[in-house]
């Protein structure tokens, strides 16, 4: 009775699991369907299929300008992001001053701005500053949103952090710079690592930010959503499907990364004990 | 204990947090080579003095003196002592010959020779040699202990701290530990200076214990006169169960029991005593066949019987008092639960001590 019970439970229980992964992931599947039609326009179910739009996007110089500017963009943020946000995390978790509190909720208060209200009055600032809008100045609209995620990223790290190990490694000898390099940057890494992660996604998908900053200059999202707007080709969901496996291998490789050096550090020719 | 000039030397020491002082000058010498235990509650101060000494806090005012210099402005990388933190603060990306090394490293040594070291101390601490390049993480609880103090005895400091190292570990492997430090001790010959809430913890280690109370050193001695002489009640309430009678002066050089008025012999009165607490340990009181086998003797009620291992501990009613008797469980006893006991100790086994 009891074991029929528990088994229909967990039949349910996985049942759901899998309309809630559907449910997740069938509009990106979409996606990528959309772009492997051999017909000029979007129509469903595809009646052609074909990877025409394919080559064609892969060799456009149009797409691979617009690949540039957002690498280039997102690969800024995540530099200055992650630079910024490592003392921002050791301000805002690591050490007790007065007014931490404050600064605390100050610097995630950006987080829940509307971006487009976010990028609107950074337009007004960059135009009132005489500032000639282009990539740049959405490398600067991108971080004042990114920096304050990636510094809660970093401080999760940082609050697990003893700080006993810092004042360990200054009292054997130690000088304030070999702390830093030889003890706080290592133990602080796996946080680091996936800050950069979210800075550089996090930049590589922004689109109401971009929108307002960059000027004359088209990031990938801006392009895609220029295009649904008007003049569509199945080009869009070719650059779309790009853009997301982008990430998604970004994610992956990752992972993957950070579980092996877990790994090594773990074992380190250390397994004659196992 | 040596009678060199002292290694450590601290005067009128104290630290303020405000109008509040955790450290409340504080004077002691230590000597070359002793192991020293400072024992406290916490709130204590025995941290802060603690920090003060290793150079990771200043003292608001007093001098803290090296072998007769004075030490107050150097931080703690440029002091030649070392500190075992309480979480061990071990590098946790590191394997446990690259802990060990960690000092020699920033010394600029060279890797031959700083793995010899490490080796070396691997030995002296009993740590199996392939441990060298196991990850620190994975060790176990006492393992991480003897990595701590190997890393810190690479250092090669004059003085070793101890921040309770020991708090975190199970009464077994505490029990252990607390031997093999001291037997680290004897082998290094270097300084040990222990902080502790446990005075039992101290009492097995050390060659002097210092008991802090709110800010202040209340006493030093050796465990064996911290044990059987201590000057104030709090001191003897410090260390397993004990019997304090509150007492004033009595007539005739006796002493009279708050409690009751009854009168008892006291032991060696100190001049001009009005007074204070008679502090009788348990193992000093037995159960006598009639009132006249003792000094002082009083009647109660068996109320409840606890084994200790060796010894067995006893709770005896007298009246709204409680008695607590000890005797080994090889000495023959008949009383049962409930029955009517005469107890009793001796005049000289008794200490009097203020509050």
């Amino acid at each position: 009775m009891l074991n029929r019970a528990s088994r229909m439970r967990h039949s349910l229980i996985i049942a759901w699991s899998v309309a809630v992964v559907i449910f997740l992931y069938i509009p990106t599947v979409c996606i990528v369907l959309a772009s492997l039609t051999a017909s000029r326009y979007f129509q469903f179910p595809i009646s052609k299929w074909g990877l025409d739009w394919w080559t064609k996007t892969l060799t456009s110089i149009e797409v691979r300008q617009l690949l540039t500017t957002s690498i280039t963009i997102a690969l800024l943020v995540t530099v200055v992001a992650v630079f910024l946000a490592f003392f921002g995390a050791l301000a805002f978790a690591r050490h007790d001053w007065k007014g931490r509190s404050v600064y605390q909720k100050i610097i995630l208060l950006p987080i829940f701005f509307p971006q487009s209200v976010l990028g609107l009055a950074l337009l007004l600032w960059f135009n009132t500053l005489g500032l000639p809008l282009s990539w740049k100045t959405a490398v600067f609209a991108h971080l004042v949103w990114i920096v304050p995620v990636v510094t809660l990223v970093i401080s999760i790290q940082v609050y697990s952090f003893d700080p006993a190990l810092e004042e360990a490694a200054y009292d054997l000898g130690a000088s304030r710079w070999q702390v830093l390099k030889e003890v706080t940057l290592p133990v602080l890494f796996p946080g680091l690592f996936s800050g950069s992660l979210f800075a550089f996604l996090l930049s590589w998908g922004n689109f109401p930010l971009s929108l307002y900053t960059t000027g004359a200059d088209t990031t990938v999202p801006e392009y895609l959503y220029a295009k649904m707007v008007a003049g569509y080709t199945p080009g869009v969901p070719v650059l779309g499907t790009i853009s997301t496996a982008g990430a998604v291998v970004l994610l992956i490789g990752g992972y993957a990364l950070i579980t092996l050096l877990r790994r090594t550090r773990s074992t380190e020719q250390g397994g004659q004990d196992a | 204990m040596t009678d060199s000039t002292p290694i450590l030397s601290l005067k009128s020491v104290r630290k303020m947090f405000g109008p509040y002082a955790a450290v409340d000058d504080i004077d002691i010498d230590i000597s070359e080579g002793e192991f020293f235990t400072i024992v406290g509650p916490s709130g204590s101060g025995k941290t802060t003095l603690l920090r003060m000494l290793a150079g990771m806090d200043q003292p608001t005012s007093g001098d803290i003196m090296l072998r007769g210099e004075r030490i107050n402005d150097i931080p703690a990388n440029k002091r030649p002592t070392c500190m075992v933190f309480q979480s061990l603060a071990l590098f946790p990306h590191r394997t446990v010959g690259q802990n060990i090394e960690f000092p020699l490293k920033i010394r600029g040594e060279d890797p031959e020779r700083r793995k010899a070291r490490a080796l070396q101390l691997m030995a002296l601490l009993r740590l199996p040699e392939h441990y060298y390049a196991k990850n620190v993480m994975k060790c176990s609880g006492g393992e991480r202990q003897r990595v701590a103090l190997a890393r810190a005895l690479a250092y090669d400091p004059q003085i070793l701290f101890f921040d309770e190292p020991l708090s975190a570990i199970d009464y077994k492997l505490r029990k252990t530990l607390e031997k093999e430090l001291k037997d680290i001790h004897r082998e290094t010959k270097k300084t040990f200076i222990y902080i502790t809430h446990s005075l039992e913890e101290a009492m097995v280690m050390s060659d002097r214990i210092g008991v802090m109370r709110a800010g202040k050193l209340v006493q030093v001695g050796t465990p064996h006169q911290i044990y059987t002489s201590p000057t104030t009640r709090f001191v003897s309430e410090f260390v397993g169960d004990v019997n304090v009678i509150p007492v004033s002066l009595g007539a005739r050089g006796s002493l009279r029991m708050a409690e009751n008025g009854r009168e008892l012999k006291p032991p060696k009165l100190p001049a001009g005593f009005g007074n204070g607490y008679l502090v009788v340990r348990p193992e000093y009181i037995r159960f006598l066949d009639k009132a006249g086998d003792a000094d002082n003797a009083v009647e109660g009620k068996l109320y409840n019987e606890y084994a200790l291992g060796s010894r067995i501990q006893y709770q005896v009613r007298v009246g709204d008092a409680v008695f607590v008797v000890e005797k080994l469980r090889q000495q023959p006893f008949s009383g049962k639960l409930d029955d009517k006991v005469i107890i009793g100790w001796d005049a000289k086994d008794a200490i009097l001590v203020t509050d």
